[in-house]
Parts: structure tokens; sequence; C-alpha cells
């Protein structure tokens, strides 16, 4: 049995944005779980310096009731 | 000097001239730090992602700046949270320049519309009609207009 390997790339590097907006919900919403949860690094492949600034706008959106900080199934 | 952002939430049952009339004082009292307003825009009625004082829905405004007497904006943030009409404010700092916010016209958006985009004008359109219900219809056309970006991440707002 063979591992396949799935490239991992930095979405941000890829599509060539520098600066995150804590406005873009949709963009955002992509790096967080169902429950909310910013996603690790390993997972999403976000490079280190995009990652320190997606966290960032992730919690200035959460904090203006912008995303959630926890999501519910069913409310 | 730099640029600086604030993005705050009124209670969205206001009526329009009230909601004029606040969007006024907090522009006065912004100037008072000698801060130069760029842009002073209602962003959209949007639900909030967790109540805020019983709110489920909040009227998102944004105002962007350069400047502003360090102390000064100390007395800004401290009147702004002490004011009832807002909800919620958070002022953030710019990495560039804000272009000045000009309104685009609709027509123009019909006849530039291929098959591929048709789909999300319905969406949009069909996103704007419910809305209209709730009394917003100004600030959702604006979204529409202004570009797809925020067009989506307002209905994901929504939903």
């Amino acid at each position: 049995m063979t591992f396949q390997n799935r490239n991992k790339f930095c979405y941000f590097k890829e599509n060539g944005i520098t600066i995150i907006d804590y406005k873009d919900i949709k963009l955002l919403r992509r790096f967080v779980n169902d429950q909310g949860k910013i996603m690790p690094r390993r997972v999403t492949g976000t490079s280190a310096k995009m990652h320190r600034k997606l966290v960032r706008a992730i919690k200035r959106a959460r904090s203006i009731a912008l995303m959630p900080y926890i999501e519910r199934g069913n409310e | 000097m730099s640029f600086y952002e604030t993005l705050y939430i009124v209670d969205p049952n206001l009526e329009n001239k009230v909601l004029e009339k606040t969007i006024d004082e907090i522009g006065k009292e912004l100037e008072k730090t000698k801060a130069k307003i760029i842009n002073h825009r209602l962003w959209g009625k949007k639900k909030l992602a967790y109540q805020i004082d019983r709110q489920k829905y909040g009227s998102y405004i944004i105002i962007q700046f350069e400047g502003g007497d360090q102390g000064k904006m100390y007395d800004y943030d401290t009147w702004m949270r002490l004011n009832n009409t807002v909800l919620r404010h958070m002022t953030v700092l710019l990495d560039e320049k804000p272009e000045v916010y000009v309104e685009e016209k609709e027509p123009q958006k019909n006849e530039t519309s291929t098959d591929t985009n048709r789909d999300n004008e319905k969406i949009s359109k069909q996103g704007s009609e419910s809305s209209d219900k709730n009394g917003s219809s100004n600030s959702e056309n604006k979204e529409e207009k202004s570009g797809s970006d925020l067009k989506e991440s307002s209905k994901e707002v929504k939903d």
C-alpha cells in the first residue's frame, strides 16, 4: 500500500494575497472547522507568515460578531 | 500619518432619520480628534454571529480615517463605548491607504453579465428581496454593487 501524497500549498501564496481583511468572511470561513475553530497549519498548509495574519483576522472578525466564537450544531 | 478603520454595529431597528443622526454624531465626535475621515458608510444589515444585547441582527457601519491625536483617540474610544446606540465597535490599523468608496451604478452590471455569473446574480437578487422585507434595501443594494466578495460574504453571514 502506498501513501498518496497530497500536495499542500499555501492558499494565500498561490493566489498572491498579502493582506487579509477581517471583513472578508467568505475567505476566513475556509480556515475554520464546523465548530468555528481555527484549523491548524499542518492541516491547511498555510505558510507561517500568512497563518499569523489569518489568525489575527479571524479573531478580529469574532470580536465584532462577524464570525462565531463557537458554533453549535442546531440552534 | 497612519490610517485606521472603525467598524461599529448599531441597532438595526433604528429609523433612517435616527440612523443618519447617529452616524453624523459619531462622525463629529471623531472629527474632534483632528482625524480626516475618508469613508463613512453603511456596510449593511447583517446577522450577528452571536447575540449582542439580545439583538440577532445589526447594522454595520465603517469609518476609514487618517491620523487623529493619540490622547483624544482614547476619549473617542471611551465615548463610543458609553454610547448606547452602538452595540459594539472596533478600531484597527490599516496596512495601506484606503480607497475612497464610490457607489457603482447598477445598469452597467446588467449589461456586462455573462452566463457564468447569472446564477450568482439570481441568488443575490433573491437575497436582496428577502432583506427588503426587513427594511434595509439601501444597504443591500450597496453590497450588491461592491464586488462579488462582499456579496458572497454577506450571504454567508445571513445563512
